[in-house]
């Protein structure tokens, strides 16, 4: 994978003004500038003195002057800051210059909405609005119709509410405990599980929880432990044509449901998973078996011939 | 006292999320688990999505019976006999329809109906609160 800096920035926008057509400040200001830096120039050895000084100094021309050049300037001068955050998210199916689009929008939002009175860095008022941007894109993103925010969000809160639950009841909770825990009536519950389903959780690097959050740990991390297990699984079983389409996730959890007769909470804690994740991999699977082998005309899958695939 | 629900969708698959909330619905009153009700829907889905291809139907008629921790899923009636084929045989070492349907359903019944047939799911309550 190449470096961010030799992406370039498909830029519909103009936020990129290219080196040397950004109007330069005229000759009065260029008395009262410091010396050109931002987080750039500091990765290129000059201070941060100059690059906070810098910073100031555009602000104040933007907010107080409205000069827009100034800000043309500041986007120019952090978008090395976006494209590190969002190499950060590049491994987790989307396009990086589309994350350092998307990071781009948080820094102009926090340059526009930068209070000069407050006295902090620009660096530490833009850092969250730009990684606010991007995660807020992978989760709208990551749902394949438009599903309402509220609905999203009560979805995400019941993925967790549940992996509370099944262990401090012993048991897979009802559509009332959860609607109790979520303080949701069971409707709304309902309907947000519905919405799960539209839910693409492909990536083994997202976040369990559909945050895509950096300080979550991504699925990969849950399934080290399993490979073997579906190794010995897959040794032991005779495919038919549409199970080949699947991954060994998919097989092992097909064969902890259908043959192992294992329940969705019970293979959530088995896989290290959410239940509604299983939920939704076992709905998926059938699908693309279904697609794959025609409308049931042939069995989804052959039966494991060891006893425990384990 | 036993509840009965009636529906009647057009036989398309997005009619299938209808029939499923009100599953959901019913579920939630009967205090279903979540893995019941999960067990619930899939069979649904996947006997109705194989109904729609087999037995191409303009409509599709449901019923939905509560009876104390019980659901009774009744659909029909179907005259295919793949549909029935598919309900009723299970092919050793496989994971077909019938299979899946045991494995999320307590009881598959076929009721005859004058030359054609229903399909009966029944669904107990069991992984919920005593």
């Amino acid at each position: 994978m190449s470096g961010p800096d030799e992406h370039r920035v498909n830029d519909p926008l103009d936020l990129e003004a290219p080196p040397g057509q950004a109007r330069a400040l005229t000759a009065e200001d260029e008395e009262e500038a410091p010396a050109h830096g931002g987080p750039v120039a500091d990765a290129q050895g000059r201070g941060r003195d100059d690059s906070e000084k810098l910073d100031q100094y555009l602000l104040r021309r933007y907010h107080l002057y409205g000069d827009r050049t100034a800000r043309e300037q500041l986007i120019t001068m952090y978008l090395p800051l976006v494209r590190s955050l969002a190499r950060r998210y590049a491994s987790r199916g989307e396009q990086f210059d589309d994350l350092v689009q998307v990071g781009a929008i948080g820094l102009i939002k926090a340059i526009d909405r930068f209070d000069l009175s407050r006295g902090v860095e620009l660096t530490t008022y833009a850092t969250p609005n730009i990684v606010g941007e991007i995660k807020r894109y992978f989760r709208d993103k990551g749902w394949s119709v438009r599903v309402p925010r509220g609905l999203q969000e009560l979805n995400i809160r019941l993925n967790k509410i549940i992996d509370e639950l099944v262990p401090k009841l012993q048991r897979s909770p009802t559509i009332n405990e959860l609607a109790e825990a979520a303080s949701a009536t069971p409707e709304q519950v309902l309907e947000a599980l519905e919405t799960s389903q539209a839910y693409n959780s492909v990536s083994l690097q997202a976040s369990p929880n559909g945050e895509g959050g950096e300080e979550d740990a991504g699925l990969i991390d849950y399934l080290g432990g399993e490979e073997e297990a579906y190794d010995t699984m897959e040794d032991r079983t005779t495919l038919a044509p549409g199970f080949a389409k699947l991954d060994k996730r998919e097989r092992y959890i097909l064969h902890l449901r259908f043959f192992e007769g294992l329940t969705q909470s019970q293979i959530a804690e088995r896989v290290g998973i959410s239940q509604m994740h299983v939920s939704r991999l076992i709905r998926r699977s059938l699908e693309r078996l279904r697609e794959e082998i025609g409308e049931l005309d042939a069995p989804l899958i052959m039966r494991p011939s060891g006893d425990d695939p384990k | 006292m036993a509840e009965r629900i009636d529906l009647e969708v057009p036989a398309t698959l997005n009619a299938l999320s209808t029939v499923r909330m009100v599953l959901g619905g019913i579920g939630a009153r009967l205090d279903f688990s979540l893995d019941d009700l999960e067990d619930i829907y899939l069979a649904t889905d996947e006997l109705l999505r194989t109904a729609l291809v087999a037995d191409a139907p303009d409509r599709l008629s449901v019923e939905v019976l509560l009876e104390g921790g019980l659901l009774r899923f009744t659909a029909g009636t179907f005259k295919s006999a793949k549909l029935r084929a598919d309900v009723t045989m299970h092919a050793e070492d496989c994971l077909d329809l019938c299979m899946l349907l045991r494995r999320t359903v307590d009881d598959v019944v076929l009721e005859d109906d004058d030359g054609a047939y229903r399909i009966v799911l029944v669904k107990r309550r069991k992984g919920g609160p005593a």
